[in-house]
């Protein structure tokens, strides 16, 4: 439960989450609230940017092209916004946060980890947990190919929302163990509202460049 | 009495030709490259503290801050008739004896350019070299400064630390950590196996891959012994270990499986013969 209470003169944001309570007093003139879902890499702890979606395995023909739905976890951020500045209060989550290795333990990367089926169509999620993602995987090699997950960085991600959370991605892959994953800045259905992005508010700059995943897709 | 302050700046200190005004103007410039040196290397880190990790900031405003201070010294040495293009001939004999006197000196200078250049070590690493262990604080050009768990500050020479065997605790992104849990032999190995592993899976830094593993790894004098073997985070394996064992042990006994006792059974060769003296006596006086 999220609330704003405004007692003895004190403006207070109170989230209660289980039995977890966060309380900030908050001192605005002018400033407002935004609450919307963010990029999934936050909780319990932010330890790292990339996000790993697993999926039924999927053998692809060299050249061709197949747009699925998966299911991806959703996080809400809460923000304050005034007319200089965007700043992070709070994030939270209805469901469980899981964690993963991507690559050798030398020089893999920690991942968010989450297991999705795969969908031909918008598959109906529980809402503030789950979100849709549209994926279109192109097999740019020259061999069938079997993928099983993929691997973002989140700064690149973009959310849009209205009934339910929808994020879209493209996987494109170059070879047996090399694919390079990206987010595509359009809403999956007209008329959605895009996100807040998280590491725009924590202004770090983002570029858009999109991950290479060295380590295999299976 | 009159000061006259023209007469004063020209007065010799004693140096050969250098007079009061210069060792003045030889200050102010050293003192105004410094000012400078700390207010551009402090914007820097500033400027930098979202786009760059601490140990790459923390090299690149020391980098600028000892440029400028070198610059500002070179560009006051005139003052004091000191010739540069001298310097370069004297440069080499005084080199080789300066080489010579301040040779742990410049052998930990170079150890710090390796460092920096290999990084074997990072602002912020945990690590052990030569019985120290603690998390690395900074990385100097002559000595790296290691903070030990318990606080205590130690100053290490680079030559020590690039001579050294260094265990970088968190250099791999992951790291394993294991338990060996005892369950009583009348408990069902395979059921705590499986309440093990659901607690595991329900810890969100129990990393999911590379996959734990949980077997009965022998079977000891008091009871079977489980291993639990589970990958981390290398930054938040301490708090994963910490957290989890007492997870696991309250779960286990929530079920019914408890561990077991140090315990020994005896068996006598020909049997046991309990004495009662208080019944033989009884019976002799009847």
């Amino acid at each position: 439960m999220v609330e704003a209470e405004r007692a003895n003169g004190l403006l207070t944001y109170r989230r209660r989450c289980g039995e977890q309570t966060f309380e900030r007093i908050l001192v605005t003139k002018t400033g407002e609230m935004i609450i919307n879902p963010v990029e999934p890499v936050n909780l319990p702890k932010e330890i790292t940017n990339y996000l790993q979606v697993e999926f039924s395995p999927m053998v692809l023909e060299p050249g061709t092209t197949q747009t699925v739905y998966l299911k991806f976890p959703v996080e809400i951020g809460v923000f304050l916004e005034s007319a200089k500045d965007i700043e992070v209060l709070d994030v939270f989550a209805n469901g469980s946060q899981k964690y993963t290795l991507y690559g050798p333990q030398t020089n893999g990367v920690i991942a968010r980890y989450h297991r999705s089926a795969v969908y031909s169509e918008i598959p109906s999620v529980e809402c503030f947990c789950e979100g849709v993602m549209e994926l279109s995987i192109t097999n740019a090699s020259r061999e069938w190919v079997e993928v099983s997950q993929v691997v973002f960085d989140s700064t690149d991600m973009k959310i849009y929302y209205n009934d339910f959370v929808t994020t879209t991605a493209t996987m494109n892959i170059i070879s047996a163990n090399l694919a390079e994953t990206d987010f595509v800045d359009a809403p999956l259905r007209p008329g959605m509202v895009k996100s807040v992005e998280l590491y725009a508010a924590r202004k770090i700059p983002v570029i858009n460049r999109g991950y290479l995943m060295e380590w295999g897709f299976t | 009495m009159n000061f006259n302050v023209t007469e004063i700046l020209e007065m010799p200190v004693g140096i050969g030709d250098i007079t009061l005004e210069h060792l003045v103007y030889f200050i102010v410039i050293l003192t105004l490259g410094v000012t400078v040196a700390r207010i551009v290397s402090k914007n820097v880190r500033r400027a930098l503290t979202d786009r760059l990790p601490k140990s790459e900031r923390e090299l690149v405003t020391k980098l600028i801050y000892y440029v400028i201070v070198v610059w500002a010294f070179v560009f006051a040495l005139p003052q004091l008739n000191v010739d540069l293009s001298g310097l370069l001939v004297a440069g080499g004999i005084v080199g080789l004896v300066i080489g010579f006197a301040s040779q742990s000196v410049v052998s930990n200078l170079i150890s710090g350019l390796f460092l920096m250049f290999e990084r074997p070590i990072k602002i912020g690493d945990n690590i052990n070299v030569s019985g120290v262990t603690g998390s690395v604080e900074d990385i100097r050009v002559l000595s790296t400064v290691v903070k030990m768990y318990d606080g205590i500050y130690v100053r290490i020479p680079n030559e020590k630390i690039f001579t050294s065997n260094i265990t970088n605790y968190v250099q791999n992104a992951a790291r394993r950590f294991e338990y060996e849990i005892g369950i009583r032999y009348q408990d069902d190995a395979d059921k705590a196996i499986r309440i093990t592993r659901g607690v595991i899976a329900s810890h969100p830094f129990a990393l999911k891959n590379p996959a734990p593993s949980v077997y009965v790894d022998n079977l000891g004098d008091d009871g079977v012994n489980l291993m639990v073997r589970i990958w981390a985070p290398a930054r938040e394996w301490w708090d994963v270990r910490t957290d989890l064992l007492w997870r696991i042990k309250q779960e286990l006994e929530a079920n019914g499986i408890e561990m077991p006792f140090p315990q020994r059974t005896v068996w006598f060769a020909d049997g046991l013969e309990v004495k009662n003296r208080a019944a033989r006596k009884n019976e002799r006086e009847e």
